[in-house]
């Protein structure tokens, strides 16, 4: 879960981001982006933990986008010195950075769940202790079963 | 000649080709999924992050001068030239920060996944090879390009290209390992939605198989 933990970390430098960087209070987008985002960020992190909601982090990913692409909006409009623009930048770094990060699975050190059962183990599906998790799906049992006879 | 999945679940299975987490896959005789493999490529990716990261903070302007024991003054000529601007430009970010992103992605990229994640998990394994490979080699080239381009010739910066180079020479390996295997999967199926459950990472009966043929058990 290392990967949560530092998305966790990237969300609240983002939450604290208009303050770090000392956003204008007339640019009000830029506070509710970078604040928002942060936010979402850390709640996805969170989410991944509780075992229904284990794949929240790739929403991290939808934020992830927003920040580059908004990144991409400001700065198209911005000329000269303002495309050095922190809040830019740290969007751009963010977005990057937690893109890497929201991709790596929980868990990651270990085989996804379906695998973690011996080779012909047909229990793993009904009683086994973990009910299967990384990327279930529908045709793995069924086939196999049929590989059975 | 078909062979079935091998179906077993006394003790020993875990030692068998088809779960055994240390198996050897083709055409290696050791397995570059196995962290004495990628945990070098890791703290190689860290140092070549670190080195990017000094640069980055030059452009940033956060400290004053870059450090170049050779070429004296020319690696700040780099570091501001014409071409590191249009990168920023397209980048939104110093060149030298995007690379530093870029050499974390091959630590993070090469950390994630178990030792026999050319099987369990080849998406995972495509893109460290694309963040190590073709990015590693791009970089490699442009940072040459920079120093016949610009004029002048940034230690720091030919130290990054080698640590890339090497990185792709240690990399290779493992993301040859599951790109054979996806394609042996793809060879004796020709079947696209088990290529793509395969690919995914996900358990179907015949990518176990194929993969149980593909590798032997370690021989600990």
């Amino acid at each position: 879960m290392w990967s949560r933990v530092v998305e966790i970390m990237l969300g609240c430098w983002l939450v604290i981001s208009p303050f770090i960087f000392a956003h204008p209070d007339t640019e009000l987008t830029w506070w509710i982006s970078d604040m928002l985002c942060g936010t979402a960020v850390i709640l996805f992190g969170l989410l991944s933990y509780w075992r229904p909601a284990r794949r929240a982090h790739l929403a991290t990913i939808g934020v992830a986008i927003w920040l580059i692409a908004y990144a991409y909006l400001r700065s198209s409009e911005a000329t000269g010195a303002a495309i050095q623009n922190a809040a830019i930048q740290n969007n751009m770094a963010l977005g990057l950075l937690l893109m890497m990060f929201a991709i790596i699975p929980n868990d990651a050190s270990k085989p996804p769940e379906p695998w973690r059962v011996p080779t012909g183990d047909t229990t793993r599906s009904g009683s086994s202790p973990q009910e299967p998790d990384d990327l279930p799906q529908s045709g793995t049992d069924r086939q196999l079963a049929a590989s059975h006879h | 000649m078909t062979v079935s999945a091998p179906i077993s679940s006394d003790s020993t299975a875990d030692s068998h080709a088809a779960t055994d987490l240390d198996a050897i896959p083709e055409p290696f005789d050791y397995n570059p999924s196995s962290w004495s493999q990628r945990i070098p490529i890791c703290v190689i990716a860290m140092v070549g992050f670190l080195i990017a990261t000094y640069m980055g903070l030059f452009q940033w302007k956060l400290i004053d001068s870059a450090w170049d024991p050779v070429f004296g003054g020319q690696t700040e000529a780099v570091l501001t030239s014409d071409v590191s601007h249009w990168m920023h430009k397209w980048f939104l970010i110093p060149d030298a920060t995007f690379g530093a992103i870029a050499y974390l992605g091959d630590a993070i990229f090469g950390l994630a996944g178990s030792t026999r994640r050319w099987q369990y998990r080849p998406w995972l394994v495509v893109i460290f090879g694309i963040d190590v490979i073709p990015l590693g080699i791009v970089s490699a080239v442009l940072v040459a390009m920079q120093g016949l381009v610009v004029g002048s010739w940034c230690f720091l910066c030919l130290v990054t290209a080698v640590i890339s180079l090497v990185l792709v020479v240690m990399a290779y390996d493992e993301v040859w390992a599951c790109l054979k295997y996806l394609k042996r999967v793809w060879d004796e199926t020709h079947d696209r939605k088990l290529l793509w459950d395969v690919f995914w990472g996900r358990r179907t009966a015949e990518g176990e198989a194929i993969g149980a043929r593909f590798a032997t058990p370690a021989t600990t």
